[in-house]
């Protein structure tokens, strides 16, 4: 039973420093998104989504538009959702370090890159960092 | 080479789901055999050119509405080779572990479940890029290339339309 117990906290363990190795590489990406100029369109003092996405990327129409949608209801005109189509803009997308869609990026209202998430995000995880962005 | 095929990314997600749950399982009941059934399913999917556990999403996960299908314009090999070469590394670690070499055979099967990880949450499949890889060095029964618009290893960007 002991062993047993052992076993489990060194795979807790294993899966936690997994975690924490993921952290530190969504940190190495917001830094260098926070390298890159001011994005097109983007109006200063407002919090930005930036998304990217593709026309026939099924989750980003399935369930990253529908949550993007449903953060926009909650937020209104406070926040700035930017849709990028990284197939017609490639460039951008590999300054941001895109290697997937559907990728977020949460900006704070100075344009600096605060929290990044890979593939469907839902609405309340949005939410969530969007109350931590303006909490500062 | 061949067209890309759609590919239903919602099997080789519940895939990876398994495997990392199973080895964990194993690793926490110290059972190694558990870990070695795994390892000999994922060479027979291999061989057989199916996820090891595709039939858990096809019967169960996809007809309860619990999953739904994730199809993309993919190459299947690149998984396939993916699944066979952790099938290997699996392997090598039950023979470590069925000859006492436990630190060894568990660092395999860890090794394994990151390899799962990765491409089940960060959405990169090593093995396929270590394929595409070998692909570029025009090395014979790799001619698959990756799909347009996406980088080796990384899931593809288009789906089948």
């Amino acid at each position: 039973m002991e062993a047993t117990l052992g076993r489990f906290l060194l795979a807790v363990f294993l899966i936690s420093a997994g975690f924490l190795v993921y952290l530190l590489v969504n940190r190495l990406v917001l830094r260098r998104a926070a390298q890159n100029e001011s994005i097109p369109g983007a109006r200063r003092g407002l919090p930005v989504i930036l998304y990217f996405t593709t026309p026939d990327c099924l989750p980003c129409r399935t369930v990253q538009r529908p949550a993007l949608q449903k953060v926009q209801a909650v937020w209104g005109e406070r926040l700035q959702v930017i849709e990028v189509d990284a197939t017609r803009q490639s460039d951008l997308a590999s300054r941001w370090g895109v290697l997937s869609v559907p990728t977020t990026f949460l900006l704070d209202s100075r344009g600096k890159p605060r929290f990044v998430n890979h593939g469907a995000t839902r609405a309340e995880k949005l939410l969530e960092q969007l109350n931590q962005l303006v909490r500062g | 080479m061949k067209p890309l095929q759609p590919v239903d990314h919602s099997a080789l997600r519940t895939n990876q789901a398994v495997i990392i749950l199973g080895l964990v399982l194993a690793f926490v009941l110290n059972f190694p055999a558990l870990a070695g059934l795994i390892g000999a399913l994922m060479l027979l999917g291999a061989l057989l050119k199916q996820p090891a556990f595709g039939w858990l999403y096809r019967r169960a996960l996809k007809p309860l509405g619990v999953l739904r299908p994730d199809v993309i314009a993919d190459n299947r090999e690149p998984h396939l080779f993916a699944q066979g070469f952790g099938g290997v590394v699996l392997s090598a670690g039950f023979l470590a572990l069925l000859t006492g070499a436990a630190a060894l055979g568990w660092g395999l099967t860890w090794l394994v479940i990151a390899l799962a990880a990765l491409n089940l949450f960060v959405g990169f499949c090593v093995g396929c890029a270590v394929y595409y890889w070998l692909n570029r060095l025009n090395v014979p029964g790799f001619s698959q290339s990756p799909p347009p618009g996406s980088q080796p290893g990384w899931r593809p960007r288009r789906e089948e339309s």
